[in-house]
C-alpha cells in the first residue's frame, strides 16, 4: 500500500488562516501586465445548493513571468460568498502552448474529503480541439471545463461537486 | 515527477454518510487519470518573503501568553521516494486551547483566547523540515451528529515542490480517545493511513521545561523528482 499521507477536509474554519493569500492577489493589488480576464461562477452541490465555504484556488503558470512584483505570482486564491459565489482576474498568458488552459484549479470545501483538481479554458481561445488536456476529457463532460463569453473580457464558469454537471476532476499521472 | 495512482482505502472515501455533508459535495465519478505535463514539472513560487516575523510561532500574535499548553510541532516533508521536499510553503491552522477556532462562523461556547489566533506558515529546510511554536488545541463539538466531537486536530496546508503534490489534512494527537468516533479520522478505510495523520511525542523535539515536542512528518505524492528538486 501506498504510503502517503492521506488527506483530510479543510473544514469550515480556513478563512483566516488562508486570508494572507487571497489578500495578495485581490483585483486592487493586482500588477499584470497584458490582458487579464474576468472568470466568475457558483460552486453547487449535488442537490444544486451553493456551496459557501468553498476555497478556490488558480494557478496560470505562463502568466506568471508578468506578475513578477506578486507575492505569489500567477496564483490565485478566493473563498467563495455567502452564495457560493467566486470571481477571480487572470492574467491571459500571451506564450502558452495551444491547448493549455487558461488556469489550473483546486477546490477545497468542508465536507470534501480531499482536494479537487480541475481546470478552466475560455469556451473562444485557440488550440481547444488540440488540447491535450481536453482530449482526455469524455466527450460529454469538456463542457464543464469550459468558461462561457458574457461581455468584453467576461466569463462565466460554475463548479457542480455532483450531479448531471458534475465537474471533470483530475488526478495527474 | 510521477503520480502512481493511489490504491482504495488510502484516500478517504469521497461520499462518506457517517460524516453528513460529504453526502452531496463529495464527487461521484472517478477522478480522470489524465497526462499534463505542467502540473507535474511546475509550481507556484512562494519564497521566504511571504513570511512573517512570528509566522512559526504562533503563541506570538498578541499581546501576552496564551493560554494553554505550549508544544513545538516539527517534522519532514518527503517525497514517495523519501527525498525532501524543499523551501515548500506549509499553512496551518488550528483551534485554541478551549476548542475555539478565531473564525466568525465558530459558535462554540467557549472562551476565544485574544493572544491566540492559530494561524501560520513556514517554508520547509533543506532536510524538508518545518518546525513551529503553538499551543495544544482542543478538541470541540461540531454537530455533525448526537455528542459529536473531533478529536484535537491541526490542519495542514502543503504546496509541495509541484503542483500536483498538493495536499489539505490534518494532525492529531497520540491516544486520542476520540479516534473511534470521529467520521472524518474514520472515513479513511485503511487503518495504516490513518494512523499516519497522529503525531508522535517527541522527546528529542522537547525544549527543556518549555515545551513538549510532537513530531509529524508527512509523505507528498509523487516519485522520480529530477536533481534540482522539482
Amino acid at each position: 500500500m501506498s504510503k502517503i499521507t492521506t488527506s483530510q477536509t479543510i473544514g469550515p474554519f480556513s478563512h483566516e488562516a488562508w486570508q494572507w493569500a487571497v489578500d495578495a492577489c485581490t483585483p486592487a493589488d493586482l500588477k499584470t501586465s497584458g490582458p487579464t480576464v474576468l472568470v466568475s461562477g457558483i460552486i453547487y452541490d449535488g442537490d444544486g445548493n451553493p456551496i459557501n465555504d468553498a476555497q478556490i484556488e488558480a494557478w496560470t503558470p505562463d502568466a506568471a513571468a508578468r506578475e513578477a512584483e506578486h507575492m505569489i505570482p500567477g496564483f490565485r486564491r478566493v473563498p467563495s460568498g455567502a452564495d457560493g459565489e467566486f470571481s477571480m482576474r487572470i492574467a491571459v498568458p500571451e506564450h502558452a502552448a495551444p491547448g493549455e488552459p487558461l488556469a489550473y484549479i483546486t477546490v477545497f470545501a468542508r465536507g470534501l474529503v480531499k482536494h479537487q483538481f480541475s481546470a478552466v479554458f475560455l469556451e473562444d481561445a485557440a488550440g481547444l480541439s488540440g488540447s491535450a488536456i481536453l482530449n482526455q476529457v469524455p466527450e460529454a463532460r469538456r463542457a464543464t471545463l469550459l468558461a462561457r463569453k458574457t461581455g468584453d473580457g467576461q466569463y462565466h464558469w460554475d463548479i457542480w461537486m455532483q450531479g448531471e454537471k458534475e465537474t471533470a476532476f483530475f488526478d495527474y499521472v | 515527477m510521477k503520480f502512481d495512482a493511489i490504491e482504495p482505502g488510502v484516500y478517504p472515501e469521497l461520499v462518506y454518510p457517517a460524516y453528513k455533508s460529504t453526502v452531496k459535495r463529495g464527487p461521484l465519478q472517478p477522478n480522470l487519470r489524465i497526462e499534463a505535463p505542467v502540473p507535474v514539472t511546475r509550481n507556484i513560487v512562494a519564497g521566504p518573503h511571504i513570511l512573517l516575523p512570528n509566522d512559526t510561532d504562533l503563541t506570538a500574535h498578541g499581546q501576552g501568553e496564551p493560554l494553554g499548553e505550549k508544544i513545538v510541532v516539527t517534522g519532514r516533508v518527503v517525497d514517495e521516494d523519501g527525498k525532501p521536499v524543499r523551501n515548500s510553503l506549509v499553512e496551518v491552522w488550528q483551534a485554541n486551547s478551549a476548542g475555539r477556532y478565531w473564525h466568525s462562523k465558530d459558535q462554540h461556547a467557549a472562551p476565544l483566547d485574544p493572544n491566540f489566533h492559530g494561524l501560520g506558515k513556514m517554508l520547509t529546510d533543506d532536510d524538508g523540515r518545518y518546525r513551529f511554536v503553538t499551543i495544544k488545541p482542543g478538541p470541540y463539538p461540531w454537530g455533525n451528529h448526537d455528542k459529536a466531537w473531533r478529536p484535537a486536530h491541526i490542519h495542514f496546508s502543503l504546496f509541495g515542490n509541484v503542483y500536483a503534490q498538493r495536499l489539505v489534512t490534518q494532525m492529531y494527537f497520540p491516544s486520542d480517545p476520540l479516534f473511534d468516533y470521529d467520521p472524518i479520522f474514520q472515513s479513511v478505510p485503511d487503518e495504516a493511513a490513518r494512523q499516519r495523520l497522529v503525531s508522535r511525542f517527541s522527546l528529542e523535539h522537547t525544549v527543556g521545561a518549555e515545551m513538549l515536542g510532537y513530531e509529524f512528518d508527512i509523505v507528498l505524492r509523487g516519485r522520480d523528482a529530477t536533481p534540482m528538486g522539482l
